[in-house]
């Protein structure tokens, strides 16, 4: 647990350990978070990388040190018990577009389960915004039988990618009204702008205009 | 860590069933396992940090993507563009109180976590995208991660009218601010002119004065201003001059006012070099009687 960045805080923190099938967007789903970026491009996960996400609650600021494990089984970390250790919550991920993902979500659960008993897990269905799913919401019953809570999320669409997070926080607490509120906004010191530096924001600016944008057609998933 | 007694998860289970069951969303059905609260965490005064600022705009912007890009590459741009954020962002514009000052802070509406927050400067441009009338690109120093960083954004609206509406509010403030600042050296440069008439104006006033008290070196400039009372009395100097028969001077003065005279009706045909001739005439008359020659 004692990882170079995982500075102690202050505030409440909890470990996250998050798992799922390789692919299925469990790291575009972290950094979704981080920096609001949506990557498309596939790099799969080694070993773990340890993220703090930070959320303002009207109970005050709470931390997420979110544990992105290797989905692939030839990068390590799977089946690995340490990085489960100690973990206070969950989130087990599969691809509603790919139906082996949610075959393996029994295997990743009994792993969690081995480790951390009596948690709070959300299973979560990635990639929704996809029009041909091969699993389909109603398919989904896992959770039913092991008391899991299910959402169905889109890392790109950026569709309910909150709930779990407000769910993990809101059993962690125990508090069922808890709710995320509005992040101090601090006031932008003054800056002074020469001459120099202002043509040069001129020109990115031109360069930003003129790029090409994204094609109109990936709508956003509400 | 805190726990739990389990009635009290129990009963907190069960409102948070009732509350869920009142959302119209039955995704939000709570299906998970009755697990005892790790912490215990007590309600706490909210800041927003917007406590002392007016809004100005705001509106939940449908928006396609924001991206930050920074100082990168075209390569990165065109990934930063594509994987920029999606979803719905509350985008507000807030005047300061006291200050005045205007900052635009966008927030992720489901988060409230800020997406950019940095002062609307007069020199900020808001740019229609090219070939996109639903973007705006814009250039900004962003204050939303705590440190201030060098940021060109691009946004997408979801509908044309959208863009339009801020962009026109961008407009209208970069404007007004400019405003300010230029009704500012307007005003510096208004004192300065005053400053600057009122020192010219005591020069004239300067020369006036001995000007006024030897008459003959009068200048086309000054028969303009000149009272008509004061060209009496000289006439009437004149004829005393006549009087004691100096007459050769009485000429050179009765000429020298006509050269005079001649390039005051040349310059301006006022009312006052009207005058300036009567009176000039009437001196020559008053010579011709006396010397019973009319001179000129």
């Amino acid at each position: 647990m004692a990882l170079p960045n995982q500075q102690t805080v202050e505030y409440p923190s909890f470990k996250l350990v998050i798992v799922g099938d390789g692919g299925t967007g469990k790291t575009t789903f972290v950094k979704r978070h981080l920096t609001g970026e949506f990557e498309k491009k596939y790099e799969p996960t080694i070993g773990v990388e340890v993220h703090p996400l930070d959320f303002f609650t009207n109970c005050g600021k709470i931390r997420f040190y979110c544990w992105d494990t290797a989905g692939q089984e030839k990068f390590g970390g799977l089946r690995d018990d340490t990085s489960n250790i100690h973990g206070q919550c969950a989130i087990i991920m599969f691809d509603v577009t790919a139906r082996l993902t949610y075959k393996n979500v029994p295997t990743w659960h009994r792993d969690l389960c081995r480790v951390c008993e009596n948690i709070p897990i959300v299973l979560c269905g990635n990639k929704v915004d996809v029009k041909n799913r091969q699993v389909k919401a109603k398919q989904v019953t896992f959770h039913r039988k092991k008391n899991l809570q299910y959402y169905e999320i889109s890392a790109k669409s950026n569709y309910n990618f909150e709930k779990p997070f407000l769910y993990l926080a809101r059993k962690l607490a125990g508090d069922p009204n808890l709710h995320f509120v509005e992040s101090p906004a601090l006031a932008p010191p003054e800056v002074q702008i020469d001459l120099a530096a202002q043509q040069q924001h001129e020109a990115e600016l031109a360069a930003a205009a003129s790029q090409p944008l994204p094609d109109d057609d990936d709508e956003a998933f509400d | 860590m805190a726990t739990t007694t389990e009635p009290t998860t129990l009963r907190r289970e069960e409102e948070e069933e009732e509350e869920e069951d009142s959302k119209p969303s039955a995704e939000d059905e709570d299906t998970g396992a009755q697990v005892a609260p790790i912490v215990k965490l007590q309600e706490v005064a909210v800041t927003t940090g917007e406590e002392n600022e007016d809004v100005l705009l705001d509106f939940i912007a449908n928006v396609k993507f924001l991206s930050s890009v920074g100082n990168q590459s075209c390569t990165d741009l065109t990934r930063k563009l594509t994987n920029g954020r999606r979803g719905e962002l509350g985008l507000k514009l807030l005047k300061h109180k006291e200050s005045g000052k205007v900052r635009l802070v966008m927030r992720q509406s489901k988060t409230l976590k800020i997406c950019a927050n940095h002062l609307v400067l007069p020199t900020m441009m808001v740019q229609e995208h090219q070939g996109n009338d639903k973007s705006c690109v814009w250039h900004a120093a962003d204050f939303a991660d705590g440190e201030l960083k060098e940021e060109t954004f691009c946004i997408r609206f979801a509908s044309v009218e959208n863009c339009k509406a801020f962009k026109d509010k961008i407009e209208e403030i970069t404007e007004s601010e400019a405003n300010d600042s230029g009704e500012n050296q307007e005003a510096t440069a208004a004192a300065s002119l005053i400053e600057k008439l009122s020192v010219e104006g005591d020069k004239p006033e300067a020369k006036e004065a001995p000007l006024s008290s030897e008459e003959k070196r009068m200048t086309m400039r000054n028969w303009k201003n000149l009272p008509i009372r004061r060209i009496k009395a000289f006439a009437v100097l004149v004829w005393l001059f006549w009087l004691t028969r100096v007459e050769a001077w009485v000429i050179q003065v009765s000429t020298s006012l006509k050269f005079q005279d001649d390039g005051c009706l040349g310059a301006a045909s006022g009312v006052g070099a009207q005058r300036v001739y009567e009176q000039r005439l009437s001196i020559r008359i008053q010579v011709g009687v006396r010397e019973n020659r009319p001179e000129i």
